[in-house]
């Protein structure tokens, strides 16, 4: 099946890293353009076992890093983190298309932020954390809008659906 | 042993994968340029993605922009028409100084000079994936003759400079960045400092000034100094906004509003070569020294 490829992944990730790059500088102001890479960490991870949710960010986020051409592992180390964690979250709650999505990536959201600015400071870039932390409203909001729709557009199925297309209908 | 390892394969690859990344962090901290020429290459192969995306996306946002102005529309009328009076009475004054205006160019010889710049325009493509670091992407490299180093400009002030190049595209550090350190200093006082950007999300700058007790107020134009490795002198960075001492009081340091807006940079222009000792090109709407 096409979604657990790696290819797959590094496809989407170059997708959304074109769509992040020339298309919503144009409708974000400069500083606030959201991140395309975290939701589709999210929505690869939720469908994965921990390991190769681990390898999806830390592809995801390497892509990043070396489009941006600044800190190479500053994105690989994040998202990787995220995929792991959102993979192992998986088998331990309730999955749905929208809600969990959503809420995964809005919780997801929350800590990268803190998390990329502790690593910042430690490479020695200081930056405010009043500065730091202006943009998260609205990257959260779109986070936990686009996170969903996104699944919804992939349609993204859990493995056991995949292997047996019957199995949800069989009780 | 093999039995350890398989047990606990799992928190051994997070650790190796941690670890390495850990290192790939600090490695690349130092390291500037070739991190930023391996990126640049990247952003050559999918510039003309990008240049299709940033055209479709200019278009909708006009489009949406215009149905958004119809609700402020007829509030602008009934200022506009207030302005209309306030503008009469001031065009016989403007008049006059027009004229007065006209002579001190000549006196200047800035139309001389402007012929001097050679100047190449490029449209920017693309921005930075990561919102901490503020580069843009612009459809010239070093084909069109640019290279590391170069100034970017507007119309209105100094954007960047180029930091790095593939044949049909370049990578220009904007003034906001953090890393951007531009030799500046105040029109009115003289005082000279350096200006960088001041937080990866703030579309301001800081200045930091060299002087103990410089003479610098809000209001006074700020532009780049002779003291400089890349750009020419006098070129406009922006407006002081606000005056502040530093932590333990030894030096002062000011917020300056860019002159260019960095939200709206489409189109812009690497200055190839200038003549030495010219300071300001035409094009440009900053006071002279």
């Amino acid at each position: 099946m096409w979604q657990f490829r790696v290819v797959t992944w590094v496809v989407l990730y170059l997708l959304g890293l074109l769509v992040q790059t020339a298309l919503l500088p144009q409708i974000f102001p400069i500083g606030y353009v959201p991140d395309l890479v975290l939701p589709l960490t999210v929505i690869i991870a939720l469908y994965e076992t921990p390991r190769r949710g681990l390898l999806a960010g830390l592809i995801g986020g390497l892509m990043q890093d070396v489009w941006a051409g600044r800190l190479w592992g500053l994105n690989a180390l994040t998202f990787a983190l995220l995929g792991f964690a959102i993979a192992h979250l998986e088998s331990r709650i309730v999955r749905d298309n929208v809600f969990v999505p959503g809420l995964l990536a809005g919780l997801a959201q929350l800590l990268v932020l803190p998390f990329q600015w502790v690593i910042l400071r430690m490479v020695g870039l200081a930056l405010p954390w009043s500065q730091f932390m202006k943009p998260l409203p609205v990257w959260l909001l779109f986070t936990m809008l686009v996170t969903p729709a996104i699944g919804g557009i992939l349609g993204f199925r859990p493995r056991h659906e995949v292997d047996r297309p019957y199995s949800r209908y069989v009780r | 042993m093999g039995g350890f390892i398989f047990r606990w394969r799992r928190p051994i690859i997070i650790l190796l994968v941690v670890a390495v990344v850990s290192v790939s962090l600090s490695v690349t901290s130092r390291l500037h340029g070739k991190v930023e020429s391996m990126s640049n290459a990247i952003g050559s192969l999918v510039s003309p993605a990008s240049s299709t995306l940033a055209y479709l996306g200019n278009k909708v946002g006009v489009g949406v922009g215009t149905i958004g102005e119809l609700f402020t529309l007829q509030r602008e009328n009934q200022q506009l028409k207030q302005q209309l009076l306030l503008y009469n009475s001031m065009k016989l004054e403007l008049s006059e100084l027009a004229e007065e205006n006209s002579q001190l160019r000549g006196l200047l010889q800035l139309k001389g000079a402007a012929s001097h710049w050679k100047l190449v325009t490029a449209t920017v493509i693309s921005r930075n994936p990561d919102t901490w670091f503020q580069t843009v992407v612009i459809n010239r490299g070093s084909d069109s003759g640019i290279h590391a180093g170069m100034a970017v400009i507007e119309p209105q002030g100094v954007v960047g400079r180029v930091i790095s190049t593939s044949p049909v595209s370049a990578t220009v550090m904007l003034l906001l960045d953090p890393d951007s350190g531009v030799g500046a200093e105040d029109v009115r006082s003289q005082a000279a400092g350096v200006v960088s950007g001041r937080a990866a999300i703030s579309d301001e700058l800081t200045f930091q000034l060299f002087a103990h007790h410089p003479n610098i107020q809000p209001g006074d134009a700020v532009v780049t100094s002779s003291y400089n490795q890349y750009y020419p002198a006098g070129l406009l960075i922006g407006e002081v906004a606000k005056v502040s001492k530093t932590a333990y009081g030894l030096t002062e340091t000011a917020v300056v509003v860019p002159s260019v807006n960095f939200n709206q940079i489409d189109n812009v222009m690497v200055v190839l070569s200038h003549p030495n000792g010219t300071s300001l090109p035409p094009i440009f709407g900053g006071g002279s020294r």
